[in-house]
């Protein structure tokens, strides 16, 4: 009988001396070179203006707009729910909330839409996925959505269609933009993991 | 023969450290599961405030503590603490059944003691650990067992001060255990 | 990866359900060690039965330790988990009425619901006990809320408040419990030879 508990003893011990030595392992598995190449070689992680444009217009719940832009040129101007995360605090914790969520599309947009794919690789390497670059940034976005630029008379129907839709766009965003703001200082829908379980009570 | 296993009479309880295995897995698992430990104490919280409720909606809803647990929608008993109690008991019942230990009901007591005086105590005793389990947030089960093991600081100031007050007043209270 | 309910892999429709089969598991655990008597739990005070000793370390450490090896499979994350939330004054306060609570009921709230289980009147007095104790805590909850929620540490762990790696305390927790083993496999030899009232 003792033997045993000798025994058992010992492997506790060992156990437990062997969680001394663990090394914090990191809390997001990183992808291969390769992987991560392929990725970025691939154009699917770009969505265009007009995509953005229809998602905030149709309250897409999906969507999870980020702003990789410093916090000064965020509350100058902002799309509609979009967070701040600058480029330079994309690995603290607080914004590593906004990732890997399921079902959400996380799209990274910044002046152009360098910083934003700059987080996107990162992100990526991380382990991430659902996440997309807005293409061509807010300048696009200038451009195209708050002064579209009507089409030459010679160029085809679907110019004038994508125009069309741009038009009703810039209504969108010009026309209502006072109401927007405020109701975004209202209420900005943000979505974060979960941080701990709502235990009611001790036990 | 007959007289022999009599005074050699041995409840077999399982050895300790295998329950204790088990019941150190069983925290590890429902954490795993729930994000959090075990609990006992605050199904009888839940049925406090559910009796409260009943009898007296409004003086339970002024009530500073009570009020916090009640919410229009759901009754205080839907709660997964409650469901865990239940099943306590019907997990005790399972281990009653199957090493034959489930009698008619009576009072264990030392010999040396009534069985209204143990009555009297346990009672006692029930008072005092239903005001200490608010206090520190949790029971044996609660804040020392599954609040020590996810290294929560409280649940280990909880531990700490159970047991040192157990063997601090034990003397005390020696007549009613051996 | 887990936790599992909080991550969403398992949905809060099951939630009931585990709550059960978690129960059952925790009943049938406590009853099978011999919780169900408050002579076998108060032995541990006395020196005759440290059975509450064995369990109770013994369930602490592996926990612990078992802990320490799923975050680092990365099986939870333990970020998480519920960490109980430290008022240290009212947990003081609570710790030592517990106690005594301890000392007079012979059980706690979970053993005495597995003692009912098996036809103990005892228990089920306990339980009133603590239906009442509870009551009588809510209905003078005014005089002591300040004292209630002082000394608000938040969810804190050992490690958030010494910055020692929560390893060096499972190790320290392991060391400590199973010393305690040997020492009292020897201690509740003597004592039991003592005693002769209570069989074992």
């Amino acid at each position: 009988m003792n033997r045993n508990y000798l025994f058992l003893t010992l492997i506790m011990l060992v156990l437990a001396a062997g969680t001394l030595f663990l090394k914090k392992t990191p809390e997001y598995k990183q992808i291969k070179p390769e992987t991560l190449l392929w990725d970025i070689i691939q154009p699917t992680r770009y969505v265009s203006t007009d995509q953005v444009a229809k998602m905030i217009i149709d309250k897409d719940p999906s969507l999870e707009l980020v702003d990789v832009r410093d916090v000064n040129s965020f509350e100058k101007f902002a799309l509609a729910n979009a967070v701040n995360v600058p480029l330079d605090s994309l690995l603290s914790p607080v914004s590593q909330d906004y990732f890997g969520l399921p079902g959400i599309k996380v799209v990274f947009y910044s002046n152009d839409d360098i910083a934003a794919d700059q987080a996107w690789v990162i992100t990526r390497r991380m382990g991430y996925g659902g996440t997309y670059v807005m293409k061509g940034g807010l300048n696009q976005w200038i451009e195209t959505i708050i002064q579209p630029k009507e089409p030459r008379e010679d160029e085809p129907y679907t110019a004038f269609e994508q125009y069309q839709f741009r038009k009703g766009v810039q209504m969108y965003f010009t026309g209502t933009k006072v109401e927007n703001t405020i109701a975004k200082k209202k209420k900005v829908v943000v979505r974060r993991k979960k941080k701990q379980v709502a235990a009611s009570g001790g036990c | 023969m007959n007289t022999q296993t009599k005074n050699n009479y041995k409840p077999n309880y399982i050895n300790p450290y295998l329950g204790g295995v088990l019941l150190g897995l069983l925290v590890l698992l429902t954490v795993y599961i729930t994000g959090r430990g075990l609990g006992a104490s605050g199904a009888v919280k839940s049925t406090v405030v559910t009796t409260a409720d009943a009898i007296s909606p409004t003086l339970a809803k002024a009530n500073a503590y009570m009020g916090k647990f009640i919410s229009g929608d759901r009754s205080p008993m839907y709660n997964w603490l409650v469901f865990e109690s239940l099943g306590i008991f019907f997990g005790g019942l399972l281990s009653g059944i199957i090493f034959r230990r489930i009698r008619k009901p009576w009072v264990e007591h030392s010999p040396k003691i009534t069985s209204k005086t143990r009555l009297i105590f346990a009672l006692l005793g029930g008072i005092f650990f239903g005001a200490g389990s608010q206090f520190g947030r949790g029971c044996t089960s609660g804040a020392a067992l599954s609040g020590s093991a996810t290294f929560a600081l409280g649940g280990v100031i909880v531990m700490l001060t159970i047991f040192g007050t157990g063997y601090a007043v034990a003397w005390f209270f020696r007549k009613l255990w051996i | 990866m887990g936790p599992l309910i909080p991550n969403g892999i398992i949905t809060g429709d099951w939630n009931f359900v585990i709550a059960i089969l978690v129960g059952i598991a925790f009943g049938f655990i406590l009853e099978a060690s011999g919780f169900s008597s408050s002579r076998n739990i108060a032995g541990v005070f006395y020196g005759y039965n440290f059975v509450v000793l064995r369990v109770f370390f013994t369930a602490v450490i592996v926990a612990m330790v078992g802990l320490l090896y799923f975050d680092y499979f990365g099986w939870i994350n333990l970020s998480q988990i519920f960490i109980l939330p430290t008022f240290w004054p009212a947990m003081l306060l609570g710790g030592v009425i517990m106690g005594f609570g301890f000392l007079m009921g012979g059980f706690c709230p979970g053993t005495s619901f597995t003692a009912i289980s098996i036809g103990k009147i005892d228990g089920l007095v306990f339980t009133v006990g603590l239906y009442l104790g509870i009551f009588i805590f809510s209905e003078s909850f005014p005089l002591f809320k300040g004292f209630y929620n002082s000394g608000n540490l938040g969810h804190v762990t050992l490690t958030d408040v010494t910055g020692i790696n929560a390893a060096w305390f499972a190790f320290a927790f392991v060391i400590i419990a199973l010393a305690a083993f040997w020492v009292t496999m020897l201690i509740e030899k003597k004592v039991r030879k003592k005693i002769t009232e209570y069989k074992f």
